[in-house]
């Protein structure tokens, strides 16, 4: 049919069009995080050379040292150059470990990192939306007023508040022999519940908030009305008609819970001394190695972005009504 | 958020208009007070607020005790008459370094407002009310920062200069360090808010009436658009002192907050963490306090924008 044709043709056409603006702003976006981040590096006080040389300091190994880096250069160069290893993922050297690429010492802390921020977006969702919808399915009740604190309290409450609440439960239950957790560490699964339980509860929180709302809103629409007035039952309705559609703006939250992650991934990690990219910057910043931090800055940097995109684009597969203006 | 203050459009114009329109009620509008003081949440938010101030500004003199003199006799401490909440492993008594704690966040946080109104409310104003390329630019400035997710920026700059500025110029240098760099993650949202304001003031009778009577444009935005965005602001700033407390605190656990022995409330939790089991009420004294400043915070900011624009709700 031509007609179907051309609309199909037409949402390509539009969804195109989307996707260069979405790519001038994306470079935009990628080269703020890379020049910033280079810049505050360069700016950086103390001669790295001189820290890396430490007590045995003669002209020739400076020479060599400076130009392995790559410092002897004009600022500009340096950038172009800094840049264009990062597109071909080189991070540069690090300053601590003489000589090892950057790349290396992040690569170990991008998985952990990402599993635990990964479980934690789950167990949101997981959590989120049954009671998201059970609050909003009854409305102004005691379960719904009891849901709507919890959810205010976990979102406000901060994570560093939480976690030595939690390691005091746990330690009680310890002491009062009951079934209890490690406070911290990595390497076997029970190692992730406190951590992830801990970066999930914020968005716990929020996912409640969102759902509730959306599904509040849905609720009242006149589709909704005609559906229960022609004689659907009740929890067709709300599977059919009301979820999929309230659903749909918990798509937007992935980019705001991204970039909540990051932040949060800091003090988790730290905290639960998890070998993350987290960690790594932290103790990066503790032997002032600026390559590394700047690695995982511009990494942390990159995942948000791309999670946007994501939650952009699919928030547009799923609704064509949404129109791509950014 | 969309914040909207209450209109204060000059006395002669408004004045008519309310005369043509005859009131419903024969009452006087509910003034900003009235209109805070109203709700029991805005009461008892403000009371709170203002307790926590009076007790960052004057605890020193209603609890003379030094909170870095060791009391050596007393070692993590229960309760006590002498040390009312107890003291930690160095025989600090916990009450005073709670005052000095509380002190130092609240006055990052104050010094964090400052800056965002300064930066980001004067850019915004500049953005919302000359547009074009000013806009433009402004805006692109905001988003170089928002391409950093979070705390990140922050954090950069904190792990970059924050050792050489301590060791260069001192504590009190470190710590406007640590507010301008949660400044540097927080302008552009102050500068959103009010560049949004000021483009709807901007098209108002108001600011039309005054450039008609050849007010110049210093002069209305100094005197019309400027008034009216200062609610905004104040509302904005409240709300965001407790992402300015988590802030500074959150930088404290990676080390690059307020350095010993200098404390805040952040940084207090974060050090007693690990003697959770041997002295639980050195962690839960702060926790409590920074949930009462973020409760007590948020609260207060939604009085505010309550009591500033009494028609939304």
């Amino acid at each position: 049919m031509p007609l179907r044709t051309t609309y199909v043709a037409r949402r390509c056409i539009t969804m195109l069009r989307f996707l260069a603006r979405r790519g001038v702003s994306l470079v935009f976006v990628l080269f703020s995080l890379t020049f910033l981040t280079f810049m505050i590096g360069h700016l950086a006080p103390g001669d790295p050379i001189l820290v890396l040389m430490g007590p045995r300091r003669d002209p020739a190994t400076y020479a060599r040292l400076q130009h392995l880096y790559g410092l002897d250069q004009p600022l500009l160069v340096q950038y172009g150059n800094y840049a264009l290893g990062l597109l071909r993922g080189d991070f540069g050297l690090s300053f601590q470990y003489e000589g090892r690429p950057v790349r290396q010492l992040i690569a170990q802390g991008v998985g952990i990192s990402l599993t635990v921020g990964g479980l934690a977006l789950a167990l949101s969702l997981l959590l989120g939306i049954p009671f998201g919808m059970l609050a909003a399915l009854r409305q102004h009740s005691l379960a719904d007023r009891g849901i709507v604190s919890v959810a205010l309290a976990l979102y406000a409450i901060p994570s560093f508040v939480l976690i030595p609440v939690l390691w005091a439960i746990n330690l009680a239950a310890y002491r009062a022999g009951l079934p209890s957790l490690p406070q911290a560490g990595w390497g076997r699964p029970e190692h992730l519940v406190l951590p992830v339980l801990v970066l999930a509860a914020a968005n716990i929180g929020y996912v409640i908030q969102l759902t509730r709302s959306a599904m509040l809103e849905v609720l009242r629409e006149d589709y909704v009305r005609t559906a229960r007035a022609k004689g659907l039952r009740y929890w067709v309705v709300v599977n059919r008609h009301v979820l999929r559609n309230a659903l749909l703006p918990l798509i937007t939250f992935i980019g705001p819970a991204a970039a909540f992650l990051v932040t949060g991934a800091f003090v988790v990690e730290v905290l639960f001394n998890i070998p993350g990219m987290g960690r790594i910057a932290v103790e990066a910043v503790g032997r002032r190695d600026y390559p590394v931090i700047q690695g995982t800055t511009i990494i942390l940097g990159i995942a948000v972005v791309l999670m946007n995109l994501v939650s952009d684009l699919l928030y547009h597969v799923f609704d064509p009504r949404i129109q791509l203006i950014d | 958020m969309n914040v909207q203050p209450e209109q204060t459009a000059p006395s002669a114009v408004c004045g008519l208009a309310d005369e043509l329109q005859a009131p419903d009620t024969l009452r006087a509008p509910a003034s900003f007070w009235q209109r805070l003081l109203r709700s029991r949440v805005g009461v008892v938010s403000l009371m709170v607020v203002v307790l926590l101030l009076v007790a960052a500004l004057f605890g020193p003199l209603l609890y003379p005790i030094d909170p870095t003199r060791a009391d050596f006799r007393s070692i993590n401490a229960a309760p006590s008459l002498a040390h009312p909440l107890g003291t930690d492993r160095l025989g600090h008594d916990t009450l005073a370094r709670l005052l000095a704690g509380l002190r130092v966040s609240l006055l990052v946080a104050a010094v964090v407002e400052v800056i965002n109104i300064l930066v980001g409310g004067l850019l915004g104003l500049l953005a919302g009310y000359f547009g074009g390329w000013v806009d433009t630019v402004i805006a692109r400035l905001a988003d170089m920062v928002f391409a950093f997710p979070g705390l990140l920026l922050a954090i950069l700059v904190g792990a970059v200069f924050g050792q050489w500025v301590t060791e260069h110029y001192g504590s009190t240098a470190r710590l406007v360090l640590v507010a301008a760099s949660l400044s540097l993650v927080g302008w552009p949202l102050m500068a959103r808010y009010v560049r949004g304001q000021t483009l709807s003031l901007r098209e108002r009778d108001f600011v039309l009436a005054a450039r008609a009577l050849g007010q110049r444009e210093r002069g209305i935005l100094w005197h019309h658009i400027l008034p009216n965005v200062a609610g905004l602001v104040i509302t904005a700033a409240t709300l965001d002192v407790v992402n300015a407390v988590v802030g500074e605190a959150t930088l404290s656990l990676l080390g690059l907050g307020i350095q010993s022995p200098a404390t805040s409330i952040g940084k207090m939790i974060v050090e007693a963490t690990p003697q959770l089991s041997q002295n639980a009420l050195l962690v839960l004294a702060p926790a409590v306090t920074l949930a009462i400043i973020v409760l007590a915070f948020s609260f207060l900011g939604d009085g505010l924008r309550q009591a500033f624009n009494p028609g939304e709700r």
